[in-house]
């Protein structure tokens, strides 16, 4: 028997038993198993189970006797195996292909997913312009945090601080956000008692559930917990007023229109910003070169040359 | 998780999606299931043939799957267990909402409303008793959604568009006409990306940079070969030049996954030293006056000049 047929036996056995089985059980039972030699069965279930929770089979150990810490049993549990229906309407499932064909680092993913949401999925290619979502979807901490969220389980994961100390973090994830290019995870942060935001690339190494459950609190936004501009996040709030030369007036009106803004008699903008990390608006502001200028407050004009520093001197490179 | 797997998972994967359709549909044609997977006919006979092995512990005649193919036709019975396909996991569904946040954020797209009706539905069934919390939230913020309209209209009629741009690598406005074939959303920004007369070569355009857009009669043939994917990592910039620099690891540690790095070691300071493609002198000495203090050893030194210089035209305004 080929290891394919073992592993769509083991599946079945799973899905229909009305009881955990045990180790044992599965060796004597399923077929393509059988061995005599405990070791070598226990070597190749292990590595079938990896293979089938790889590809997202929840299959479970749960204790075959409660008194008994020892007696674990497998099992998958049906509501978490099956796909519930999704109803989907017809231009639904039109645009979870255009969805589909936006990804570009994960559409493979997003073309296995919706395989199994409709089987013609793959049939009629949308004739619509080409959009795409250039971002990584792919990093394995992201789908392993998502996973953890799903199954309301809390985590720990070694996390590097925007200083770059690292420190193991413990959370209970109540959502993900993509915000300009990055993964956030927000959620109950168990040390702190408060809710604070990870971005996802900068967690190191895996991702560990760790045991007991918890709940989303109904209504929670995780966005709301997110600020949009790297420069308006941080504890040092300060409103700052920067100059965008005439060069530079269109692009105000085109992205900066929300923010207070007044003209200048030679065609440039000042433009009022709320700042919460200076080093940040600094970054920024040095984006733009010389057409822009830091106007106050003082300490973010001293902020500016301090950056510039040590390439005046020649102190580095 | 689910990224990396072999073939045989993904073997697997497509006989228990493909059963849940034969088991209601008796009597299909393997050529129509050929077509739906995407696989040769002979490879889905295999699979299906496979299962005769298969059934329920007992392996008895009541226990194991019932397959039939009758020349081109094939049916599949006592299996209810797999009459309904296995979840998407959770690294599927992340990837159908991002892309379903790619195109819902487009202004004007039609099938905006029908994708987000699709992705509730979707995170229903994944967060069932989340209560009015969503599983996941995409929010594009792609700054502003300026000249996404129009380059969508010409994108929709496959015609040429003439635009002013910022660009990144002069510091100045360039009138360009470019042949665009799609649009890209990356890092919180929407990118053209097309063919680009002035250079002849294929570019992106950060749209927030575009100060104007105005849409040709030209006929724009998008290549068949034309892939987005292509374009992942190439976001921050273009060029045959190559940029050189040291930075501490607390910058790296984002630096990495913003810029097209082409090469990175750690030294023994604990330092990276990294290479990547640079967009020009002027690209690289606006990346250079950004990392301030936090960046040594540049090469080559013209780079390093251009930023000294840009970093002095710049503090005048200061002092």
């Amino acid at each position: 028997m080929t290891r394919i047929e073992r592993l769509i036996n083991l599946i079945i056995a799973l899905l229909e038993t009305t009881r955990p089985l045990s180790a044992e059980e599965i060796n004597r039972r399923v077929a393509g198993y059988g061995h005599e030699n405990y070791e070598s069965f226990r070597r190749a279930f292990e590595r079938d189970k990896d293979e089938l929770r790889g590809m997202g089979i929840p299959i479970e150990v749960r204790k075959i006797d409660v008194l008994d810490e020892h007696s674990d049993g497998y099992i998958i549990d049906k509501d978490r195996y099956y796909l519930p229906d999704l109803d989907l309407e017809p231009d639904e499932l039109a645009a979870l292909r255009l969805a589909r064909d936006a990804v570009t680092g994960g559409r493979n993913e997003a073309d296995r997913g919706l395989l199994k949401i409709s089987v013609d999925s793959r049939a009629a290619p949308v004739d619509d312009p080409q959009v795409a979502w250039g971002d990584d979807i792919r990093q394995p901490a992201l789908s392993s945090i998502y996973e953890a969220q799903l199954e309301r389980t809390p985590i720990s994961f070694e996390y590097q601080g925007a200083a770059g100390e690292r420190a193991r973090r413990t959370l209970e994830p109540y959502g993900l956000v993509n915000r300009r290019g990055h993964w956030y995870v927000v959620g109950n942060d168990i040390d702190r008692s408060d809710i604070r935001a990870f971005r996802i690339s900068r967690i190191h190494g895996k991702v560990s559930a760790l045991e007991g459950g918890y709940d989303i609190p109904a209504g929670f936004d995780a966005q709301s917990h997110l600020s949009a501009e790297a420069y308006a996040i941080g504890d040092q709030p300060a409103d700052a007023v920067v100059r965008f030369d005439e060069s530079l007036a269109w692009w105000v009106e085109q992205n900066l229109a929300s923010a207070a803004r007044t003209g200048n008699a030679d065609g440039g903008v000042d433009v009022t910003l709320p700042v919460g990390n200076l080093d940040a608006l600094v970054s920024w502001v040095l984006g733009f070169g010389s057409s822009v200028e830091v106007i106050g407050p003082p300490e973010a004009r001293a902020a500016v040359l301090r950056h510039l520093r040590p390439l005046l001197d020649g102190r580095r490179g | 998780m689910a990224e990396n797997r072999g073939r045989l998972s993904r073997r697997l994967e497509r006989i228990l999606t493909m059963l849940p359709y034969v088991i209601a549909h008796p009597g299909v044609e393997v050529t129509e299931l050929a077509a739906k997977f995407e696989a040769p006919t002979k490879e889905l006979v295999k699979d299906l043939e496979m299962l005769w092995f298969c059934g329920l512990p007992g392996y008895g005649p009541g226990d194991l799957i019932e397959v039939s193919l009758d020349g081109d036709r094939v049916s599949v019975d006592m299996a209810d267990y797999f009459s309904k396909t296995l979840r998407i996991t959770p690294a599927e569904a992340l990837a159908l909402y991002a892309g379903g946040a790619a195109v819902s954020s487009l202004p004007g797209m039609e099938k905006a409303e029908a994708l987000r009706r699709a992705l509730t539905k979707l995170d229903g069934a994944f967060n069932a008793g989340a209560g009015e919390s969503p599983g996941i939230s995409v929010t594009l913020e792609p700054g502003s959604p300026a000249h996404l309209e129009g380059l969508q209209e010409a994108l929709t009629s496959k015609t040429g568009v003439e635009i002013e741009y910022l660009s990144a690598s002069k510091g100045e406005l360039t009138e360009r006409v470019v042949e665009p074939w799609g649009l890209i959303a990356a890092h919180g920004h929407w990118y053209l990306v097309g063919l680009d007369h002035l250079s002849g070569e294929e570019r992106m355009f950060r749209t927030d940079r575009v100060k104007k857009v105005v849409v040709t009669d030209d006929p724009v043939e998008v290549p068949p070969d034309f892939d987005p994917d292509a374009y992942r990592g190439a976001f921050s910039g273009h060029g045959s030049s190559t940029l050189t620099i040291e930075i501490p690891p607390a910058v790296a540690s984002w630096f990495e996954d913003y810029y097209p790095v082409t090469a990175a070691e750690t030294l023994a300071d604990g330092w990276r030293r990294i290479t990547l493609i640079a967009g020009g002198e002027r690209w690289a000495a606006t990346l250079i006056v950004r990392l301030g203090g936090d960046v040594r050893n540049v090469e080559p030194p013209e780079m390093l000049a251009a930023a000294r210089a840009l970093a002095a035209s710049i503090a005048a305004r200061y002092e």
